[in-house]
């Protein structure tokens, strides 16, 4: 029994964390009209429906845009103000980072709030720019609080070896500190990618006529539940995985070459 | 490539700090010099100068003859070798040492070609493909050298480059680094806090001691008649004996010593364990008692207490064919070229 103990907890926890997950995925291949049980069998008709619409797969495509391009963002700007500020002693460095840092505590709806109410007043008008500017302006914080912590002593002595060696400072951002810090870089941009891809309120906020995907499914659900629903759901949890398993590949993999 | 260095009256400030007072030094073209000192002495400061990386507060700083006080690193005709090697991680050997060419605009054929070069010249031929990470410390070591060597700079300076090195490796790279130096024809200015490994490799060696040259010339004069008490403690184990001038000759514990005293008052005879002798000597130390005494294969270290002076404990380099026992009474004399005596202070 005590020998047992263990992995029961550990069954059990794998089951609070996956069940719901594996629930909506089982039920995307439902061949009835409601996804609750019982499972009447599979079939593949809610993919059918779900790939064949053309509102969904445009959102599902805006949703790649804005988090590729507020990732890019993100971590740009962050890496930026992390080599400013490892770099460089400023006035009021301190205040300066935790300036950066702070946003990382407001709610996204707060954020989203200032955000239409800024944007409103400057007449840009909602689109998918303006919602990628809100997930850069949630993102940055977190891309630059893993840059900023992976700048170290070695970085600093590569960058002066290289510009003992006749590099300009662009030629030192370009070939040394970034290739260096590349695992801590790719990691902020991944994690940047999944948040966007992920984010409700402040798409929702910050968009009028081309939504993104958690939009459209809200839209949906208005409608009531439906297996396509969680067709499209199975479809954003896959897309999750792989980017997880690119991260892995990638950054991890590579640090432990 | 090869060129002098001059500085001149150059000094530096770290905030209240006075890092570096009033320097002035030649250098020689193809010189091998080693600053050398206790750490804190500005050896690496003023490396830092040379380098480029630390614009003094004030003074000059010659390379060739050309004035390069406020020209930074990278506009220099200097290289440096750094402590922790500062390798790329993240390029192999070869782009690693090709990397000052590339900046230098060269070719990627030329920059290959050469870089190969350097690489054969530290013995590293075959790795040129490996990352730095699967390299030795010393290996490392050595593609630091041919990266900084590979943009053939005038000047090559070196801060504590076998400070990281066990003792074995770090004398078999002194010989490298020695040869090399020879092979290149490059002016070398090496850092380190090591007086065998500087005695060991320099033509000549600077003394420092908190900011101030405190002697510099070849090895042995400066370890035979060192300029200064700190020099002479600082290149290699001393006896300091008390003593006081009177007249032409220096008074000590253990009897008079027929050398010219710098002042009058109370001074330091210094005087090297290995330059006391059984017999034969021009200075009598005269009989003395072992207190203990230990092989060391080229020498036995023992410690005497002359009779004439029974609160001094002298340590002396005996011959090793035979091991003194505690309590023995040996006669002792010593070689007065290789005593020196300063003011007391």
């Amino acid at each position: 029994m005590t020998r047992l103990a263990p992995w029961l907890y550990f069954a059990a926890a794998y089951c609070f964390i996956y069940l719901p997950v594996g629930a909506l995925v089982l039920f995307s291949f439902q061949e009835g009209g409601l996804p609750v049980p019982p499972f009447k069998g599979p079939s593949l008709k809610w993919y059918a429906q779900v790939l064949g619409d053309d509102d969904l797969m445009d959102a599902l495509l805006n949703s790649v845009v804005v988090a590729i391009g507020s990732g890019a963002g993100a971590v740009g700007l962050g890496f930026l103000a992390a080599y400013g500020l490892a770099r460089h002693t400023l006035p009021g460095s301190v205040v300066l980072r935790g300036l950066l840092i702070a946003p990382l505590t407001v709610s996204y709806l707060i954020v989203g709030l200032g955000l239409l109410i800024v944007i409103n007043r400057l007449g840009l008008g909602l689109s998918l720019w303006t919602a990628g500017i809100g997930h850069v302006v949630i993102n940055l914080p977190l891309c630059f609080a893993i840059i900023y912590a992976s700048m170290g002593a070695q970085q600093q002595n590569a960058e002066r070896a290289a510009r003992d060696l006749g590099a300009g400072e662009a030629q030192v951002v370009l070939l040394v500190t970034a290739p260096m810090l590349m695992p801590a870089i790719l990691a902020a941009f991944f994690l940047s990618v999944t948040l966007s891809w992920d984010e409700f309120i402040i798409a929702f906020l910050l968009t009028r006529f081309d939504v993104t995907l958690p939009v459209e499914i809200w839209s949906l659900l208005r409608s009531g539940l439906s297996p396509a629903l969680n067709a499209i759901g199975s479809f954003v949890f896959l897309i999750s995985v792989m980017i997880v398993l690119a991260l892995e590949l990638l950054v991890f993999g590579r640090r432990r070459a | 490539m090869t060129a002098p260095v001059t500085f001149n009256g150059v000094s530096h400030w770290f905030g209240a700090f006075h890092a570096l007072k009033n320097i002035s030094l030649e250098i020689g073209e193809g010189e091998y010099v080693t600053l050398l000192g206790p750490s804190g002495c500005g050896k690496t400061t003023l490396l830092s100068v040379l380098g480029g990386f630390i614009e003094p507060t004030e003074g000059q700083v010659l390379i060739g003859g050309r004035d390069l006080t406020h020209v930074p690193p990278a506009k220099r005709p200097t290289t440096t070798v750094f402590q922790d090697y500062a390798l790329f991680p993240h390029m192999s050997l070869r782009d690693n040492v090709a990397f000052g060419l590339r900046m230098a605009g060269v070719g990627r054929q030329e920059r290959r070609a050469r870089a190969d070069e350097q690489l054969a010249l530290v013995g590293l031929a075959d790795a040129a493909g490996k990352r730095p990470h699967e390299l030795s410390g010393g290996q490392r070591q050595r593609v630091a050298l041919a990266r900084a060597l590979a943009v053939r700079p005038d000047v090559l300076l070196l801060d504590e480059p076998l400070g990281a090195l066990d003792l074995k490796l770090r004398r078999a790279m002194q010989d490298e680094l020695k040869d090399i130096q020879r092979k290149v024809g490059t002016t070398f200015v090496h850092v380190t806090h090591d007086q065998e490994e500087a005695m060991a490799i320099a033509d000549r060696i600077v003394v420092m001691n908190a900011g101030r040259v405190e002697d510099e010339g070849a090895p042995a004069r400066i370890y035979r008649k060192p300029a200064t008490l700190f020099a002479a403690g600082f290149m290699g184990e001393m006896n300091r004996i008390p003593a006081r001038a009177s007249g032409t000759g220096v008074e000590t514990p253990f009897g008079p010593v027929d050398i010219t005293p710098p002042a009058e008052g109370a001074l330091v005879l210094c005087l090297r364990p290995e330059a006391v002798k059984h017999a034969n000597g021009t200075v009598l130390i005269g009989p003395a008692t072992v207190r203990d005494a230990a092989f060391f294969g080229t020498h036995c270290r023992v410690h005497v207490v002359p009779q004439a002076a029974p609160d001094l404990t002298i340590v002396a380099h005996l011959p090793p064919d035979r091991v003194p026992a505690a309590g023995e009474t040996l006669a002792l004399t010593a070689e007065i070229d290789a005593i020196s005596v300063f003011l007391a202070g």
